[in-house]
């Protein structure tokens, strides 16, 4: 097995930064994953971050194209892609997981090339998770090993005074070429198995009509923090900026959980209150997604619960749908 | 908007008494930089703080309200409330880092045509030397 | 005081004198709690009170315009001068509102107590300390080490009538040596003008616009808030610094004269950006020229909707 010692990690990653556009977690205000230029701009007492890293691949705000009037035609010009090969680091196994969810709706039957370009051109050196996990995290539940290399192409894993190094894929192995990582003993810590969820996609069904949806609603703020926070919330709008001589269409983020989501022209909202709202929301996790692509559309990387202004958590909305919805 | 180190100012003026002060001026062929664009309101009451905020956020290197004096004001009242926005609006551009000046509020009544150009030439001088207006962005790349 | 709180509202259920009443329960996580609906009097025993309350549960008040009938809720000191606000505004009539009043004793920010203590499991008030129990162990901590910040400014609005007080109600002692409440206002008033940009700047690139600030603060209650309208838009939905530097003025501006700094704002941000320092500016200003504090008195006109005759002039620089 592969290790580096701790020691020896920021200078590693001082070299990658010389090569590559380096993104890890840095302190800006919060948690971050930002691109840094040196290694000691890093932070690696952390759970997780807060914005999650789709921020990378799905950036928030994400100029597509501009376009001009030039005498009586309209000019495109595509925003250009990226100008070096990125290597982010850092990424927790729940996130890594996510991104594989996310590439099946942008990497899937409709392409879209914005995202792929940034997937393809980032090198993801994941950090397996500590024991024990935060508060809020419940991956294990979602079928995710916080130990494991799945989605990444190198994982790191701590054992006290020096890294696990594991290299699974063929981008991994080109970024530690020339490295010299002295083969040593390193014994993989047990992970722990978490709860069942089998059957959540029928249970949840069953509880379309249910109270439950509305009580939940009487908390909720309709902010769009549990969805911008979510790694696997994906829904965007466009806007154009500029003026009938030119300007900038922009992609960004959007939220199902503000009011005006699905407001149309008319007027008319086909989901008018809270009540149908919140249950969109954990309706797409846990029965759209996983009927549309095959598996569950939650991580469990807790954000939602840690961050919900007024204390909702999902892990009680789970445990309601196992206990009180019918198979 | 601007180009090299033009101002452009944004001017609010009320109809009865600081738009025709400034019709004043300009029947008196005086004379005054440029760079202000003049909107006609009814009061000065009728702007809204959001329209400074607005302004100066996408880059306006200046916002101008000019109003009738106090208790000359042709709904009575209007100027009074201007005056009490204006006060704490300054506070709070300030409080962010927006120059003093780039806000500015004046009385001008329909008969001061000079004063109208001598206050036009002021606060442009004064916005002019700040430079442009720091929040000027460009848009996002990628 | 929870047993005395839980007698009141399910006497109030079963007279029938409220249609639900609005409270603090238990959250999943010891220390963590979350807003609760009482509509029956099997669901009274979950109402909790204790130092980690922090929501301002007048915030969901905003619904009974769509509703009929009574609601009840219990209020902290701070809390209280929202309803005092939402009377004013028009918003709620006080004989639909039935008002628990609790004394509350400072709230404890959590940060401040995960730094201090390791797997805390419970936190009471007890006179001027907090006793946390940790395992086994109670230790007394000086309030003034794990309250919340705006608990250092704390202000009861002083004539609130409340319809019951939960034991004695005082309003908080007061911190030993406080400095005044505008300090780090003054603080940053005494920077240029340019520092302050930077500084403002740096905070605003952060914002991700997700508008939990404005959601959770009772003082927002629109029909149609002014960042929905799309004739005018004032702003667009991508966080450029320009765009996140609007939304920020604008809800400051729209907190004049009304902004009671219940936190609830810079709790609830994700990104930790500093908004009482954002509004206290203003509500400095309102106080030192206007002498007006929202949320006091029923009575009191708010600043913007009034005026003098010789208001402070900043044209003139004087107060004819």
């Amino acid at each position: 097995m592969k290790t580096i010692k701790k020691s020896h990690l920021a200078e590693w990653l001082n070299t990658v930064a010389q090569g590559y556009d380096l993104f890890g977690p840095a302190l800006d205000g919060v948690v971050q994953f930002k691109r840094v230029e040196s290694s000691d701009q890093l932070v690696f007492d952390y759970a997780n971050s807060v914005v999650p890293p789709k921020n990378l691949f799905l950036p928030q705000t994400e100029c597509l194209f501009a376009f001009r009037r030039e005498g009586g035609s309209i000019i495109l010009e595509p925003s250009g892609g990226l100008e070096r090969e990125r290597v982010l680091f850092g990424i927790r196994p729940c996130d890594a997981r996510s991104l594989l969810l996310l590439d099946k709706v942008f990497n899937g039957d409709l392409e879209d090339t914005y995202y792929q370009e940034k997937r393809r051109g980032t090198t993801l050196v994941g950090l397996a998770c500590p024991s024990p996990p935060q508060r809020t995290c419940f991956c294990t539940s979602m079928g995710i090993d916080p130990l494991s290399p799945e989605g990444v192409d190198i994982l790191l894993t701590d054992l006290g005074d020096r890294y696990l190094v594991e290299v699974t894929t063929e981008k991994g192995e080109e970024l530690v070429e020339g490295l010299f990582l002295p083969s040593a003993e390193g014994e993989k810590p047990k992970g722990e198995k978490g709860k069942s969820l089998e059957g959540i996609e029928e249970k949840i069904s069953s509880l379309w009509e249910d109270e439950y949806w509305r009580e939940l609603s009487r908390r909720c703020l309709g902010c769009g923090i549990c969805t911008y926070l979510c790694p696997t919330c994906r829904c965007f709008d466009l806007t154009d900026v500029g003026s009938t001589l030119g300007g900038k269409r922009f992609r960004c983020w959007d939220s199902c959980m503000f009011a005006d989501f699905t407001r149309m022209a008319s007027g008319v909202n086909p989901r008018p209150t809270g009540k149908e709202r919140v249950r969109q929301r954990y309706f797409d996790k846990f029965s759209y997604f996983p009927e549309q692509y095959g598996v569950l559309g939650c991580v469990g990387c807790g954000r939602c619960s840690q961050y919900c202004p007024v204390g909702i958590d999902i892990r009680t909305i789970i445990n309601e749908v196992m206990a009180r919805g019918a198979k | 908007m601007a180009s090299d180190n033009q101002p452009t100012i944004l001017v609010f003026a009320c109809n009865w008494c600081s738009y025709a002060g400034a019709d004043l001026a300009g029947v008196s062929r005086l004379e005054m930089p440029p760079h202000c664009r003049v909107v006609r309101v009814m009061c000065s009451a009728r702007v809204r703080p959001e329209f400074v905020i607005a302004a100066l956020s996408r880059g306006l290197d200046g916002v101008v309200v000019l109003g009738c004096h106090p208790g000359d004001c042709h709904y009575s009242e209007g100027n009074y409330y201007t005056r009490r926005r204006a006060l704490l609006l300054k506070g709070l551009l300030e409080h962010v880092g927006i120059e003093p000046e780039r806000f500015q509020l004046r009385w001008i009544s329909a008969s001061e045509g000079a004063k109208f150009a001598q206050t036009i030439t002021e606060i442009t001088g004064e916005i002019e030397a700040l430079g442009p207006n720091g929040r000027k962005q460009p848009l996002p790349e990628r | 005081m929870e047993q005395e709180l839980r007698e009141i509202v399910r006497k109030l259920l079963q007279e029938g004198a409220i249609e639900y009443f609005i409270g603090y329960a238990e959250g999943v996580e010891p220390l963590h709690t979350t807003p609760c609906f009482i509509e029956r009097e099997e669901q009274v025993q979950a109402l909790i009170w204790s130092p980690l309350c922090p929501y301002n549960l007048a915030r969901y008040l905003h619904q009974m315009k769509n509703e009929a009938g009574k609601v009840g809720l219990v209020v902290k000191g701070c809390d209280a001068r929202a309803i005092v606000e939402l009377v004013k505004g028009n918003q709620i009539q006080r004989e639909r509102v039935v008002v628990v009043g609790v004394p509350c004793q400072g709230q404890v920010d959590l940060a401040k107590l995960e730094e201090a203590f390791q797997g805390v499991e419970a936190v009471e008030g007890k006179g001027d300390t907090f006793l946390v129990t940790v395992g086994e162990k109670v230790h007394r901590v000086e309030k003034e080490r794990l309250w919340r910040e705006k608990c250092f400014s704390c202000k009861h609005p002083i004539s609130f009538e409340y319809d019951f007080v939960l034991g004695e109600m005082s309003p908080l002692l007061l911190a030993r040596g406080s400095e005044s409440e505008f300090a780090m206002v003054e603080e940053l008033e005494r920077l240029s003008v340019e520092e302050r940009r930077a500084f403002w700047r740096a905070q605003f690139e952060r914002c991700i616009r997700c508008y939990a600030c404005r959601d959770i603060c009772y003082a927002c209650y629109c029909q149609e808030c002014i960042f929905e309208s799309r004739a005018p838009r004032w702003l667009e939905k991508i966080t450029t610094p320009l765009d996140n530097q609007t939304y920020h003025l604008i809800r400051a501006w729209h907190m004049v004269g009304r902004c009671i700094d219940c936190g609830e704002c810079e709790r609830v941000c994700p990104m930790s950006i500093p908004l009482r320092l954002l509004y206290k500016k203003v509500e400095k200003e309102v106080e030192q020229l206007f002498d007006y504090e929202a949320g006091m008195r029923v009575e009191e006109v708010p600043p913007l909707v009034t005026f003098q005759v010789d208001d402070l002039d900043l044209v003139t620089q004087e107060s004819s």
